[in-house]
């Protein structure tokens, strides 16, 4: 599951840093504050301090996974609505890339333009959060502040939630969720615990370093979109041809040119094997797509060029029947998300 | 009850207009505060009796932002 890896590294890095800014004063401080007054009040009365001054953060934290596993299930199950065309999905990519870079750019105080890239919530909700955050020391308190941070997100899961409307699937949007929320939640409960200690200059460089790397991920997530095009060059392809993949020796049928029109791809968790598939011009070509126990976004496959897209069963074989291409012509094939790429060259 | 607007220009983002929202809990006679980082200004509805422009812009200042009326 490389996405769900990629949301957890993400809420781990941008993710987390951008709750910071955003979730973290208003939430993370004044949980903070509640424990430093649950603290004080049983200082010399209770020697097992630490694990209840981890408990409320742990309570605001899991009440949090849970409230944006669900919205991820939610925007998962909109994106199965709406999603259905390559370029639909290439659309929504090129938006995510552009408000990742309005959001770096705002960051880095560019101009104060991109100030409109961020999500400023009602005053009446964060006139509730604050007052509820106000509220008495229990474990009530924490889980309501975990589930009210749904109401203000910041730029960053902003993003992931577009990405959890991209792969129009309920349990995928909610894996995608939960493995950044999960991402964030160390950044956060070392936030809730250092805080106060936390200075400006430090602050300063992590509003950087959360700029940088939005506006690398807004390259990748606008390479995407040019795989789910379909283009013939972008970072991905170039990657993909500069580092071989040991697999494609294993798999001699699939590598050979299928002069008679019937070609084999073999869908694996971490992509195509072979990459490049030759074909006859001019025929009629049956591509067979086969998947053994593959659970990762390669099942979801595209052929931009086509308009052609498949959810392949987990294990199982699909055929797909390709009309004739002119000699010279490339299809890019890719998975839905724009990670993992090949072609078929029509050169036989 | 009198309604002025400030200019908060050193803003840095939403968290500092949520600060500054935080003023109508802790400064008297301040009936709403809606600052918004996007336009870098604040909106104060407050009671004349109680208290005025000035302290409120020393209010702002405590938080670590300079407030100027937007006339």
């Amino acid at each position: 599951m490389p996405e769900l890896l990629v949301a957890f590294i993400t809420g781990f890095t941008t993710g987390g840093l951008s709750c910071m800014a955003v979730q973290g004063g208003l939430l993370a401080t004044s949980i903070a504050n509640q424990i430093e007054s649950d603290i004080t009040a049983r200082a010399g009365r209770n020697p097992s301090r630490g694990f209840k001054i981890g408990l409320p953060i742990l309570s605001f934290l899991v009440s949090k996974l849970i409230v944006y596993t669900l919205l991820g299930a939610l925007l998962g199950s909109l994106g199965q609505v709406l999603r259905i065309t390559p370029l639909a999905q290439a659309i929504l990519q090129f938006a995510i890339a552009l408000f990742m870079l309005g959001n770096a750019l705002r960051m880095l105080n560019v101009h104060p333009i991109f100030r409109y890239f961020s999500f400023e919530p009602p005053a009446s909700v964060t006139r509730f959060i604050r007052r509820k955050s106000k509220g008495e020391t229990t474990f009530l308190t924490p889980i309501m502040l975990g589930a009210l941070t749904v109401l203000i997100p910041c730029g960053v899961t902003q993003a992931m939630m577009a990405a959890a409307i991209a792969t129009g699937n309920p349990l995928t949007g909610a894996g995608l969720m939960f493995a950044f929320t999960l991402g964030t939640s160390p950044v956060f409960f070392a936030l809730a615990y250092f805080a106060t200690r936390l200075g400006a200059m430090l602050e300063k460089h992590l509003v950087r370093i959360t700029a940088t790397v939005l506006i690398v991920l807004s390259i990748f997530a606008v390479d995407t979109g040019m795989n789910l095009l379909g283009a013939r060059f972008t970072l991905t392809r170039l990657a993909s041809n500069l580092i071989p993949f040991g697999e494609v020796a294993q798999l001699p049928t699939a590598v050979q040119p299928a002069a008679d029109g019937n070609l084999l791809l073999n869908v694996v968790d971490k992509g195509y094997r072979p990459r490049t598939l030759h074909a006859p011009a001019n025929l009629p070509v049956t591509l067979t797509l086969v998947t053994d126990e593959v659970y990762s976004c390669a099942r979801a496959f595209l052929i931009p060029a086509i308009d052609y897209g498949v959810i392949l069963d987990a294990t199982g074989e699909k055929t797909v029947q390709i009309p004739p291409q002119a000699k010279g012509t490339v299809l890019p094939f890719t998975c839905s998300m724009g990670m993992y790429t090949g072609k078929i060259v029509f050169d036989l | 009850m009198k309604k002025q607007q400030f200019r908060v220009e050193d803003m840095h983002c939403v968290n500092c207009a949520l600060r500054l929202q935080e003023l109508e809990d802790t400064l008297p006679g301040v009936k709403s505060v809606h600052a918004s980082y996007r336009t870098g200004k604040m909106v104060v509805e407050f009671e004349e009796a109680k208290t005025t422009n000035d302290q409120i812009i020393q209010a702002v200042r405590k938080l670590g932002y300079t407030a100027v009326i937007d006339s």
